[in-house]
């Protein structure tokens, strides 16, 4: 296999495709990526057992050819190297890279291999790049990002509405839902559990690209789906078992609602949260005081001191406090996208629910801390 | 003495033989005899000895069984701990009409800083002749107190005021108890050559294993240790050890007096007129003590990280068990639960003698993490089942505060069989 490319034309495939080659369930040897060359498409390939991601890049091809690399060392390389040139030149063992006056000799790593996935259907349907984007990133984070105590909370529920798709995720703390209208993902009445770090990739392919229009073409059987975005195709097992029943929870009814700003509020978060040093201490709440004049926050800690701030708002309801973790407020507070949010309370151990002011495609809703 | 008016401002306070004391004040007759109270079983041990039994060798902490070969007119006596626990009560009141500014440490010691008391009660070594003479007068007992600059010097002084004994040439050898000093005063001057007269075991932190390793570098004395210097200790036992052997040496000790009512611990625990096999017994008792303790903490808005369960074998030996849970319990049932999961840890095949429930490593109510709730835990049902046992606390709490404990109580708690003490405890460690 030989090929010559520009530095900065590799650099992104091989750092985009690397992201799925971890060491999480490795495959036995050190995490790697496969470089296949045809005529002058060279395809790239970084896998783990529940996640592929593939990317093709025009080169100046001159042997057809594949070989694995070790992920980390190559992307390392080919970052050091000044922008420019680059020539790959090897057999099935080793692998040359040269650049300038460097050179590198890479050998397949022992016991490097990568995850084949079985043939999914043809069809697919098209998604909106941006607007699911948008879509992931109100939603992904309220996922569970450790698989220890229940696997399908670390999935994304995708499931068909009347009027499009609505994503759902829960960590048990919080949970966030999103409706998109218009979009036809799913046959009417199914729905799908994708894992929240595959979306994540997603949203974050999607988010690094300028394309105003761009479109995502997605395909899924009964144990894998594939996202489609530009030259990237990625593709991830789904995720087995039962999505809890989310719409049980979701309360009938508030009897107390504030609309405040998003970002006075957020940024008043922020600061009190500063008292709050060990960030993994998730026990040290904001409390917050809703009252007529807004909302008063404070965060008391034995070690450091404690932080208030009011933020005004306009308050319907009785007087109550609620306490919350700051770290799940603020990712409901930033989720929301219009400058105006509302946040509803029932009391200080049922659940909150934050949303767009006067939308309701898009709600957060966060079970308080118990301080009393 | 008074060039060192100000400085001399912490007293330890530390009862003779106390527990035997105790018995002889019960039962004059015992007066003069080797007595030892503790486990009168094959597997019992020694609490406390008195004097004459120490002259035969006998000391707390040793099997009765070894005591008795030590000292075959031994009188083992069974631990009466309710009157300990009253006559410790006694002691902390008459310390109590001094200064607030006192450090319980056990039944038996507390230091005292009496830095507040000096225009009342005159100089440190008048005070702890008061105290001295007061508890003899007032519970008849002997104790012994130590003057000094700090709690390390202040302990060697009271320990330094203690009666001695020694044997008769026999025969018939007997055991010659010498009264002590009662006070001794450590004056700045003297705290040199004080210290100097003790060997390194005497300093508290400096174990038999320490004592052995400074030994094998040929650190035979104080002197010895003070010499060699700060840095090569360290080089030699790590920085926590040997900067602590450094202070010891040269009789530093930071340490502050804590007010007793700045609570570390707030407990309720029993002594039981038999030894309890039955885990039903033993799991209503936690129960009716988690409320108890969760209702003192509250009164003083106190919220505690830590939930302990302490529990005393027939034989003596003691075992305390402790969990703190990432959300401190805010009611009884979930002090009880903690505990009860505390209890699942521990045998009670040897029959239970005292049981108790403390709580500690507190924080204010205000400033205190909770807990994150879930939105699956148990559905709508559990989120309304929390509060409502709070509820009930909250009711229980203001009938025992108008009716007295025990005014109300949940139906299972009626105890099968009653306890023949129950005490309150608050103390620092």
């Amino acid at each position: 296999m030989k090929f010559r490319t520009e530095r900065d034309n590799l650099l992104d495939a091989l750092i985009t495709t690397s992201r799925a080659a971890s060491a999480r369930g490795s495959l036995g040897g050190a995490p790697s990526l496969q470089l296949s060359l045809h005529g002058n498409t060279l395809d790239l390939t970084g896998s783990d057992p529940d996640l592929v991601i593939e990317s093709s890049i025009e080169v100046a091809g001159a042997n057809n050819g594949s070989i694995l690399l070790p992920a980390r060392l190559i992307v390392d390389i080919v970052r050091s190297l000044s922008a420019g040139a680059i020539t790959f030149d090897g057999g099935s063992e080793e692998m040359a890279i040269t650049s300038g006056k460097a050179e590198f000799k890479v050998r397949v790593p022992v016991g490097a291999e990568i995850t084949r996935i079985a043939p999914l259907p043809s069809e697919g349907i098209t998604l909106p790049a941006k607007r699911f984007a948008e879509g992931l990133r109100q939603v992904v984070r309220a996922a569970l990002t450790d698989d220890a105590r229940a696997p399908q909370l670390t999935g994304v529920l995708m499931a068909a509405t009347e009027s499009g798709i609505r994503l759902v995720a829960t960590d048990s703390y919080r949970l966030a839902f999103c409706d998109l209208e218009g979009i036809s993902a799913l046959a009417q009445g199914s729905e799908v559990l994708i894992p929240a770090r595959a979306l994540g990739e997603i949203e974050r392919l999607i988010s690094a690209s300028n394309e105003e229009d761009q479109t995502i073409l997605f395909r899924h059987s009964e144990f894998d789906a594939v996202f489609e975005v530009g030259n990237v195709k990625l593709t991830t097992r789904l995720l087995k078992g039962n999505f809890p029943d989310y719409q049980r929870l979701l309360p009938p009814s508030y009897p107390n609602n504030i609309e405040i700003s998003r970002d006075e509020l957020g940024a008043a978060v922020k600061r009190v949260r500063l008292m709050v040093r060990d960030s993994k201490d998730a026990t040290t709440p904001v409390r917050i005081n809703f009252s007529g004049a807004g909302a008063e926050l404070r965060v008391l800690t034995p070690e450091n001191g404690s932080a208030a701030e009011m933020v005004e708002g306009t308050y319907e309801g009785e007087d109550i406090t609620v306490a919350f973790n700051p770290n799940y407020l603020l990712q409901g507070i930033e989720a929301v996208q219009s400058d105006t949010l509302t946040i509803e309370l029932i009391d200080s151990a049922k659940p909150a629910t934050l949303r767009s002011t006067g939308d309701a495609n898009y709600q957060y809703l966060l079970m308080p801390v118990r301080v009393s | 003495m008074a060039k060192d008016e100000g400085k001399l401002d912490v007293l330890h306070l530390d009862m003779d033989c106390f527990f035997v004391a105790v018995e002889v004040k019960d039962d004059p007759s015992l007066a003069g005899l080797p007595v030892a109270v503790g486990g009168n079983t094959d597997r019992g041990v020694v609490a406390s000895a008195s004097y004459e039994a120490r002259a035969f060798g006998v000391h707390a902490a040793m099997s009765t069984a070894v005591a008795k070969r030590q000292c075959a007119d031994l009188v083992i006596i069974s631990p009466h701990f309710e009157r300990y626990t009253q006559m410790n009560r006694e002691l902390l009141r008459i310390i109590e009409q001094v200064t607030p500014d006192y450090e319980p440490i056990a039944f038996d010691e507390a230091f005292i800083d009496v830095a507040g008391a000096h225009r009342l009660f005159g100089t440190s070594e008048e005070i702890a002749r008061r105290l001295h003479a007061q508890v003899h007068d007032e519970l008849g007992l002997s104790c012994s107190v130590g003057v000094a600059r700090n709690k390390l010097l202040a302990k060697l002084g009271s320990k330094a005021a203690k009666p001695t004994v020694q044997m008769s040439q026999g025969p018939p050898r007997r055991a010659l108890v010498m009264p002590g000093e009662g006070v001794t005063v450590i004056d700045t001057d003297r705290e040199y050559q004080f210290l100097h007269s003790h060997g390194l075991r005497a300093l508290p932190g400096i174990g038999p294993k320490t004592a052995e390793r400074m030994r094998a570098l040929g650190l035979n004395t104080i002197a010895d240790a003070v010499e060699v210097g700060r840095a090569r200790l360290i080089a030699h036992f790590g920085a926590s050890l040997g900067s602590q052997i450094d202070d010891l040496v040269h009789g530093i000790d930071h340490r502050r007096v804590h007010r007793s009512r700045e609570a570390r611990s707030i407990g309720t625990e029993t002594t039981f007129d038999r030894d309890i096999f039955d885990p039903d017994h033993l799991r209503s008792q936690i129960f009716q003590f988690s409320q108890r303790v969760i209702a003192r903490a509250s009164a003083q808005g106190l919220v505690a990280r830590t939930v302990s369960l302490k529990v005393r074998y027939s034989d003596l030996t003691l075992i305390s068990r402790a969990n703190t849970p990432d959300a401190p319990p805010r009611s009884g049932e979930e002090v009880a639960r903690l505990a009860l999961g505390l209890l699942d840890h521990i045998s009670i095949e040897r029959g239970i003698r005292l049981l108790g429930v403390h709580l500690s490593n507190f924080v204010g109510a205000e400033t205190a993490p909770g807990e994150q709730l879930s939105l699956f835990d148990g559905g709508e049902a559990d989120q309304e089942e929390t509060p409502q046992t709070r509820r009930l606390d909250a009711a229980r709490m203001e009938i025992a505060r108008r009716f007295g404990e025990g005014a109300l109580d949940h139906a299972s708690l009626v105890a099968p069989q009653r306890a023949i003490s129950r005490n309150d405890i608050e103390r620092p460690h």
